[in-house]
This record gives C-alpha cells, structure tokens and sequence, in this order.
C-alpha cells in the first residue's frame, strides 16, 4: 500500500509549500480518494511519489519502503502512475505502447516474452481498448488515449496503481466502467489512489477520500464523513447542498446557483 | 578625360612615349576595372599589391619609388626593405593611404573592387590590372612604362623577355610534346586551365597541359580525372611533390606511379613577370632536357 | 497509415548493395561491373585495379558509414529529445569540429590525422560544454532536456563566431583548405580511416540499439518515463552523449554532411517504423544509402570538378522542409 507521511512539498520560487504536512494510507483492497480544489497540493504528491518534486520534510512509502530508497525500477514495479497529462512526440502503435507497461519487467536486453504478451492483451481487455490495439496514437480521440494510458499502467501489474484524474475526457459510459474497473482492482487486492476533482464519482466508488485544501488535509474519511455540506461550502467557496438518492446509494454534491451581482 | 579600350590606351601610351621625354600632357587611359587612369607626372611614391608589377617595376628601375609591397612580393631581394603592407586581396585600405602613394597598383578581382573605390574616393590615383596573360604582361609593363616615362626601357624589358621566349618556343617547336599536370593544391586538387599564364609557359617550354580545354585560369578536378588523362610528367612545388609520393591513393596516376614528379620554383614560376624567359628556360629544361643550348 | 513490412528489410538492404555498387562502378573512369569484381580480385589492368581498391571502395564503404552514423545519431535523438526537428548537429557537432578543423589549418598542420582528431576534439568539448550549460538552465537537479538543444544551440553560434574570427585573418591558403573540409567530403577515404571509423559505428550504433527500448520509454515524457523506472534526465544525458560520439565520429571522418541525420529518421517513420530498436537500424541503412548516392552525385554531375558532399545533402533540406509544411498545414 501506499502510505504518505507528514510530507512536505515545496517548488523554488514559490511562497509556500504545495503541500505543507500530509499524512494518510492508500490501503491494499481499497479505492482511495485524493479531492480537493485546483491547487490544492494533490498532482505535487503523486510527483513527489515518482521522486520528481522536492521533499522538503517528510517521506512516501510504497509497501513499507521510502520511494527515496527505491531505485526508479524498483518503484515502477510497486506502483503504476497514469500521469494527468501525456503527450507523445511521435505516434506509435497502440499495441506496443501498452507493451511498454512490461518496461520494468523486461531483462537486460528488454525483450518480451509470450507471458509478457499475454499480460498485455489482458490489459487491453481490462481497459477496454482490445479494439484499438492496431492503431496510432495519435489517431485516437482524447477518452480513447485516455484509456489506452490506463491499460498500459494496467500492463504493469503492480500491487499499487496511481491515477491523476484519469477520467477527463471520457463519457459517461466509459466514465463508469472505468471506475468500476478501478473498483474491482482494488477489491481483488490492489492498492487504489485516485486523484479526482470530481466528487461525486469519487464519493460512489472510493472507500476513502482525502480532502485537501491550500497543501493541508481539510478531511478524510469515508463519503459520508466528508460530504458534509458547510465543511465543502467552506473549502470550495461556493454554496453546495448534498443530496441523498437511495438509487445511487452515496451522497452527491449538488452546487447551487449564485446570481453574480453585477 | 575620356575612357578606352585597352588596345587603344596601348597606342595612346605608345604615341605619348614617342614625343620623347618632353613634359607630356594629362591624358587619361582606362585599366581593368575600366576606371579612369591619369598618366601625368612620374608618380614618386607607389603602392604595388601585386608580386607581378613590384618585380616590374624594380626592373624598370623603379624600385626606390616603391613605398608598399605585399608580403608575398619577394623578388628581388631589395624588395624585401620595402615595407609590406598585408594581402594583395582585399588589402588594409588604411595601411596603404597611411604611406601617402600617389599611385596605387591592384590585381583586378572583383575582391578588389571596394579597396579600388575607395582609393579614388581618397583622390589617389589607383591602377587595376588583371596579370593572367603573357600578353597582359606585355602591356603592363607597357602601361607602367609610359606612367613612368620612361617607355624606351619598357620596350627593352619586354623584346628582352620576348626574346628569350621566341627562343625556347622555337627550340622545342619540332620535339614531341609531353602531356603535362601541373599541381597547384593539393585539398582539393587545383590544377592550371587555359586561362593561366602557366598553361602558356608550359606550351612554350614544349609540353601540352593535360587540362588545356578548361577555359578558366584554374579548376578543381578529381584524381580519377586525371589517371584518364594519364599525363606523361606531373610538375609540382616541393610540397606539393611530396604530398603526392605520401599519398598512396595517387598511384593510380601513371606518372605518379613512376615518379615522373618533376618540383618547380613557384617564386620562379608563380607570377606573368619579368622572369617569363627564365621559367620557360627552367621548364624547357625539365621536359626536355639539353634541347636549349 | 503505413505499416512496415518483414521483407522491406531486404529492400533496404538491397538498395544499399544496389547503389554501392553502381557508385563502385561509375567514376570519371567507368568500369565495367564485370571489371570491378576482377579488380576486386586483384585482377586486370593495374590502374583499373587502383582505383576500384584504393579510391572507390573506401571512399564507398566511408561514404556508407558515415550515412549510417549520422542515421542512427539522428533517429536516437530524435526520439529521446521529443523532438522531431532535432539532428546530431544542432548539439554542438558541427561547430565544435569546425573550430577543431580550423585552429588546425591556421596553425599550419597539414598532416592528415591532425585534422580528424583536431576535429573529433573540438567536437566532443563541444558537447560537453553544451551539456554543461544545459545543467546551468537546469531547475534544481532535474535539467529539461529541453535545454540540451538550447545549449547546443548555443554552442554552436559561438563556434561559429569563433570560426569567423579565425578564418577573417587568415591567409587564403588557409580559407580554403577549411572551407572545403567545412563542406564535407569522402574523397580522403582510406583504409585505415575506414577502419577507425567502421570501429566507432557499432560500438555506438550498437549502444544506441541496446538502448533503444529506453528511448522507447523516453519518447513518452518525463513523467511517465519515470513512472515506468526510467530517469529521463539520466537515461536522455546518456543518448545524447553516445549520439552525439557517433556524429562527431562521422564529422572526423568526412568534414560536415548536413540533413541526414535530420531528413533520415522521418524517411523510417513514413516507412512505418514507430519502435526504436528497428528504427535506428533502418535509419542507419537509409543513412548509409543516401549518403552513398550523394557521393556519387558529387563525383559524376559536374566533372571534372567534384562538388563537395555536403553540398548535394543540403540540397535534401529544401523537399525534406516543405513537406513538412505541407503536412502541418
């Protein structure tokens, strides 16, 4: 699992710290949830994840070990991180950019083998993307490449998966299934952290969420215990109510109009 | 001032040396680059860029006037007092004006056309002569003769050179001739066309340049070209003769091969000078030896 | 799109062959394809014999392994740099190997080596410096790889300033016996040139395939390259130095032979290679054949004058650019 204790994140010039003492666990077997307002602190702690921020206090660990003390391959193979951006220089084929998910696998001369294919086009399944596999890149639409990008984190198998806002540019159909997939990984015995500004998805599938707000954890705890609605009103500043349809069975945030005054 | 076709300003120059050695009048003639040349009074300070009109002149017996010489003019030895003054191409303007010349000798390359320019501009008077033709020698020195007034010793100078030339010419005319590479440079290989002085040495002295249909005065050829051309005889400088014999890709070329390398004295024979006669003797002597007597 | 084919490989291949032995063949003295294996044989009119072994083959198999390097160079910078518009010289290269070249021309050392390892010198104190420079743009200890190209641009214009000042007092001689070096040839081909040079090409070339996965991984981003336990920082430096090593060798060999190393990775992708491994290879064959064709065009279309081979490369830009307008049009 994945466990993040006081960090302490700053970038040079900067007045204060990105994140500023932060502590929580992403569990094994469980989907965990990093929300809160544009700029609260949460991309910083999946960079300072993959050692490419500056910790100032503090440390990540991923199953017991300080990422610090793990060489970059090591890492890779604990933990697969779907960054929020991604864009290649040159197209490649969709098939063998998933392959590259076995990178950290591959033996001195990184060449694949019938297992590690195999892996592969289970990825492709799993993200739903087995249809893609012949195509470039850069001929996918942007909720395909999206998913694309996940399969190729899938690739890795690792115990641990780290996903910054991997749903932006995906419907509702593909919204959901990815996030049902997110859930059964996490149910059959990954480690699950899921960077989301979106709440309300967030608040239906994780078992956790860690609410952040200006580099501090504002609350955290399960969606019942963080939708609240003056706690959020008060984070996000703007008027919310939260409603609670039995259909959905989790409390959804519902922001209310406010006329601007001219 | 009127401008003129070279052949013209020959005649004007020969007429006006003909009144004797009476004052003769500003008469304008035209040099290379067809600027106006004024032939008064005997100019008392020169500047020669151009190791070809300094050896002229000191033949003419103008080296005292000499005030600026370029540093590859080196013959005779006194021209090694006179100060130099930098390159002949492309020359340090301010260098030259700073020695205070009432005349200006250039080599008339389109390089030169801006130094030229601004030598007029500065009111001295500037000559521009092309020097690439046995003939251009003989009407340089012609030139230079009737500025200096002294048009009896040019007439002597040229039939001097001229007549050793005729000389050597008719010595090897009935000989067989031998085809000829004269090695100039060596990266890229350069060798003499047509339009050199050179290639006219070498028909006097009774050889045939292997590369005599390139019109131009110089070309760059390539290493195959010359094996088909298979010359009999290469001639070279000094450097240049051993940068061929350590140069295994040469031996395809028959005459390397066989060391048919025969070395020149470039001082000797660089420049259409008063000096003409000897190099075609010097040359007619390595093609075909003990035909001059 | 184009997918790549098993058998465009032999294609490849064969077109190399082909056109080596066309350029073997064809000079200011034409021989026979027939005349050429006899001479190879040491077999024949003894002229015959000279040229076909001490000229056009060497000069053939330099042009080739020049073609090849700076193939190889270009498609593996391309790809760790993220940029499709990188090429070998841009990083310093060219202008260190020309300040090299020149300082020795001017000083007078006419000796044949003095030149090549004048040139490989300058060229790899180039690149180092550039790498430095790039660490000064760097943020913290993580320098963008980005800068790399700044400062090997950088680099450049100051050889070339320093170029400039050294030939603008120099004598004529000396101008132009840098300038013809500077425009790139393979007519001082010889054996033991070949050798060295055949030498470097697959220590590097070699190198860069066993690379090529990581520039796989590279080409992705910073990011994800780290995510799959790849230090982009580390792992770009390390291309770039061993790219970079390939050019210069190249540079020392033949003097400046510009745009292959640019034009030649794009003709592999259009082909439709997209994975490292077989790109730097096809680029190295492509290279290899283009420049071999260039070299004979060099020697045949305005005899007896050979035009240098830098010059008919450069010619490769102007139909390389715009199709590249073209296509982001």
């Amino acid at each position: 699992m994945i466990t993040v204790s006081d960090l302490v994140v700053s970038y040079p010039s900067a007045p204060k710290n990105a994140v500023d003492g932060v502590s929580f666990v992403a569990a094994s077997g469980k989907l965990t949830a990093l929300a809160g307002p544009n700029g609260s602190g949460k991309s910083s702690i999946v960079r300072a994840l993959l050692g490419r921020a500056d910790v100032v206090r503090g440390s990540v660990s991923v199953t017991g070990n300080d990422v610090r003390t793990l060489s970059l391959t090591e890492l890779a193979r604990r933990v697969a991180v779907v960054p929020q951006r991604e864009e290649a220089a040159f197209p490649t084929r969709v098939s063998e950019y998933v392959a590259l998910g076995r990178y950290p696998h591959l033996g001195l001369w990184r060449a694949a083998s019938k297992a590690d294919d195999a892996v592969v086009s289970d990825a492709l399944e799993q993200a739903g993307v087995t249809t893609l596999a012949a195509r470039d890149t850069d001929a996918l639409s942007g909720g395909e490449w999206q998913r694309v990008r996940i399969a190729r984190a899938l690739a890795q198998k690792a115990p641990a998966l780290v996903l910054d806002e991997p749903t932006t540019f995906l419907d509702v159909a593909h919204e959901m299934a990815i996030f049902e997939l997110l859930s059964s990984l996490a149910r059959s015995g990954l480690a699950v952290l899921l960077v989301s500004h979106q709440l309300n998805l967030v608040a239906r599938f994780a078992d956790t969420i860690v609410l952040l707000n200006d580099g501090k954890i504002a609350i955290s705890g399960t969606p019942r215990d963080v939708m609240k609605a003056d706690r959020l009103e008060s984070i996000y500043g703007w008027p919310v109510v939260i409603t609670h349809d039995p259909a959905v069975g989790a409390p959804a945030l519902v922001p209310l109009r406010r006329p601007l005054t001219l | 001032m009127f401008l003129s076709r070279r052949s013209t300003c020959i005649a004007l120059a020969l007429a006006i040396s003909g009144c004797g050695e009476s004052r003769a009048p500003s008469l304008a003639a035209s040099d290379d680059f067809g600027d106006p040349v004024r032939i008064g009074p005997p100019p008392t300070r020169i500047v020669s860029l151009n190791p070809a009109t300094t050896e002229i002149l000191f033949t003419l017996g103008a080296g005292t006037r000499l005030v600026g010489r370029t540093k590859y003019d080196l013959w005779p030895d006194s021209a090694k007092l006179i100060p130099q003054l930098g390159d002949g191409i492309q020359p340090n303007v301010e260098a030259v004006l700073a020695s205070h010349p009432d005349l200006v000798i250039l080599y008339a390359s389109q390089d030169n056309r801006p130094a030229a320019t601004r030598f007029r501009a500065a009111g001295v008077n500037t000559l521009s002569l092309k020097v690439d033709h046995i003939s251009d020698f003989r009407r340089t020195v012609l030139l230079l003769g009737a500025i200096l007034n002294d048009s009896a010793r040019a007439k002597l100078v040229i039939d001097s050179v001229y007549r050793t030339l005729d000389s050597v010419r008719t010595a090897t005319a009935k000989l067989t001739r031998p085809s000829v590479f004269w090695h100039i440079w060596d990266a890229p290989v350069i060798t003499i066309g047509a339009g050199s002085f050179m290639n006219e040495l070498v028909d006097i002295a009774g050889g045939k340049n292997v590369y005599a249909d390139i019109k131009g005065p110089s070309a760059q050829v390539s290493l195959e070209d010359i094996s088909r051309r298979n010359p009999d005889f290469i001639l070279a400088g000094p450097i240049g003769k051993s940068e061929i014999q350590s140069d295994s890709r040469w031996r395809i070329v028959g005459a390397a091969r066989d060391n048919k390398i025969f070395v020149v004295d470039t001082l000797l024979v660089a420049r259409p000078s008063v000096r003409l006669g000897e190099a075609a003797v010097s040359l007619a002597n390595l093609l075909h030896p003990g035909a001059l007597r | 799109m184009t997918r790549f084919r098993g058998w465009y490989w032999l294609l490849l291949v064969a077109a190399l062959f082909a056109i080596a032995a066309i350029a073997v063949a064809r000079g200011a003295v034409s021989v026979p394809l027939s005349a050429v294996f006899e001479a190879l044989r040491g077999r024949g009119d003894p002229t015959v014999i000279a040229i076909v072994r001490d000229l056009r083959l060497p000069r053939v198999m330099l042009g080739a392994l020049v073609g090849a390097g700076l193939g190889a160079s270009g498609a593996a910078l391309q790809g760790s740099l993220r940029n499709p518009l990188a090429e070998p010289y841009l990083l310093g290269v060219s202008g260190g190997a020309a300040v090299g070249a020149v300082i020795v021309f001017a000083l007078g050392f006419t000796a044949d080596f003095a030149v090549t390892l004048a040139a490989f010198v300058g060229s790899v104190a180039a690149v180092l410096v550039a790498l430095a420079v790039s660490r000064v743009g760097a943020r913290g200890a993580r320098a963008d790889l980005r800068t790399l190209l700044v400062a090997g641009v950088i680099v450049g214009a100051f050889a070339n300033a320093a170029i400039m000042v050294a030939l603008a007092s120099a004598e004529p001689n000396t101008i132009r016996g840098a300038l013809f070096w500077m425009m790139g040839s393979a007519a001082d081909a010889n054996w033991p040139r070949v050798g060295w040079l055949a030498v470097s090409i697959v220590v590097a070339g070699g190198a860069l395939i066993y690379w090529a996965r990581e520039i796989d991984v590279l080409s992705l981003g910073e990011e994800t390259a780290a995510s799959l336990g790849v230090n982009a920082e580390r792992s770009g430096r390390r291309v770039f130095l061993i790219a970079a090593l390939l050019a210069a060798a190249t540079v020392a060999a033949a003097g400046l032979v510009g745009f292959v190393g640019l034009v030649v990775p794009h003709i592999a992708r259009r082909m439709g290679l997209r994975a490292h491994r077989p790109l730097v290879l096809a680029a190295a064959l492509i290279g290899a054949t283009l420049v071999v064709a260039a070299d004979l065009a060099a020697r045949t279309v305005a005899p007896p004058t050979e035009l240098p081979l830098g010059a008919i490369t450069a010619l490769l830009g102007v139909p390389f650019f715009l199709a590249q307008l073209r296509r982001s049009a």
